[in-house]
């Protein structure tokens, strides 16, 4: 018989513990940087102001990343869900350009997005599917060339799928990592140098929510430079 | 704001995020009422009969779905609206929340400060 011991927890529940006692702290902090922000209590000058908004977004970002263990811990427990619904994800993606659009202009990334005319929707979490699509191209923004970005967003019908994909001309990921790419914690080289602050989560968790709302998710090296990334979702038929 | 001020109760354990919100409310115009944990939560609900309650989930001695049903199962207290601000954010828990009669579901890192005193003042004048 396998020895177990009952009082040890697992892993993933320590972390989802550990992550939901970190949230209350961060939200205090979050709620008291944004009081002094919005200065309801008096003034605060331009320097202060700065040093403020630095430290609610880097609480912001801690907070990310306790959502991304917490989501974690969840895949791990087989506790991860999705409220699936009918969703269109032209609006999604279109949505998710618009707010990326001074980030990619700022950063010298010229954005295409091609579809047809018209397009059905899908069965997802149209949340989750906002994060996914949200992470793939800013991850495209973030690992561009030293001259200019080029990404191409798709979207079109594949039988009883819809079709997503997102090329970029990228700085990409060596051949040796490409089957750690949706493993949790995987950072390519570039990734680390890069985007220091980055987790490691986001491709692992764009994983489980893609199979979990029963599509694929895959990318593909370009002939030239940089890499596609492509996931389907099922069409939504009543 | 009218003359008599609305009354808000926080049933929070967290002392940093009631004097937050403590803050943010009274200067809102609001008067704020809170209580610790989930028996001294359904206690004022009764004693003190506030306009609306911001209702936290995880809280000692009682949680907060607790204090919700017994709420909402006691002709008195029934009809004060309730805003649960959380950290517990999965789907499960929302519909559950929703489902048990609370008006609104926030989570506590996903929502500003003013957005949660927006949101108040908008529940106080749907369920006038």
């Amino acid at each position: 018989m396998a020895e177990t011991n009952p009082e040890k927890p697992k892993m993933a529940e320590v972390v989802s513990i550990v992550a939901h006692q970190l949230k209350n702290p961060l939200s205090v902090l979050k709620g008291y940087l944004e009081v002094l922000l919005t200065e309801d209590f008096g003034k605060i000058n331009q320097k202060q102001k700065e040093y403020l908004s630095d430290a609610l977004e880097n609480i912001k970002r801690m907070t990310r990343i306790v959502d991304y263990l917490l989501d974690v811990s969840r895949i791990e427990e087989g506790r991860y869900e999705l409220k699936l619904e009918k969703t269109s994800l032209e609006k999604i993606t279109q949505e998710v350009l618009r707010d990326f659009s001074s980030w990619a202009e700022a950063s010298n990334c010229q954005i295409t997005f091609k579809k047809p005319k018209e397009l059905p929707e899908v069965l997802v979490d149209s949340l989750k599917i906002r994060q996914v699509i949200e992470n793939l191209i800013s991850n495209a923004i973030k690992f561009k060339p030293a001259g200019q970005g080029k990404i191409e967003i798709t979207l079109e019908e594949r039988g009883k799928n819809l079709l997503f994909s997102c090329k970029d001309n990228g700085v990409g990921i060596s051949e040796e990592d490409f089957k750690r790419v949706f493993t949790k914690f995987y950072r390519s080289e570039q990734a680390m140098e890069l985007d220091p602050g980055g987790t490691g989560l986001g491709l692992y968790i764009n994983k489980a929510i893609i199979t979990l709302a029963g599509g694929k998710i895959w990318f593909k090296k370009n002939k030239d430079f940089g890499l596609t990334f492509y996931f389907t979702l099922p069409i939504f038929t009543k | 704001m009218p003359k008599e001020k609305q009354k808000i109760l926080m049933i929070e354990d967290d002392r940093f995020l009631r004097k937050i919100y403590r803050d943010k409310l009274t200067k809102a115009g609001f008067e704020f009422i809170e209580a610790t944990n989930g028996i001294e939560g359904t206690n004022k609900v009764i004693s003190e009969r506030p306009d609306l309650v911001l209702l936290d989930l995880i809280l000692p001695r009682k949680n907060g779905f607790d204090v919700l049903i017994d709420m909402k199962s006691n002709k008195n207290t029934k009809d004060i609206p309730v805003i649960i601000l959380s950290n517990l954010g999965q789907e499960s828990d929302v519909k559950r929340g929703l489902a048990l009669g609370a008006q609104d579901y926030l989570v506590k890192t996903e929502i500003s400060l003013s957005e949660v005193v927006d949101r108040v003042k908008e529940w106080l004048v749907k369920t006038k």
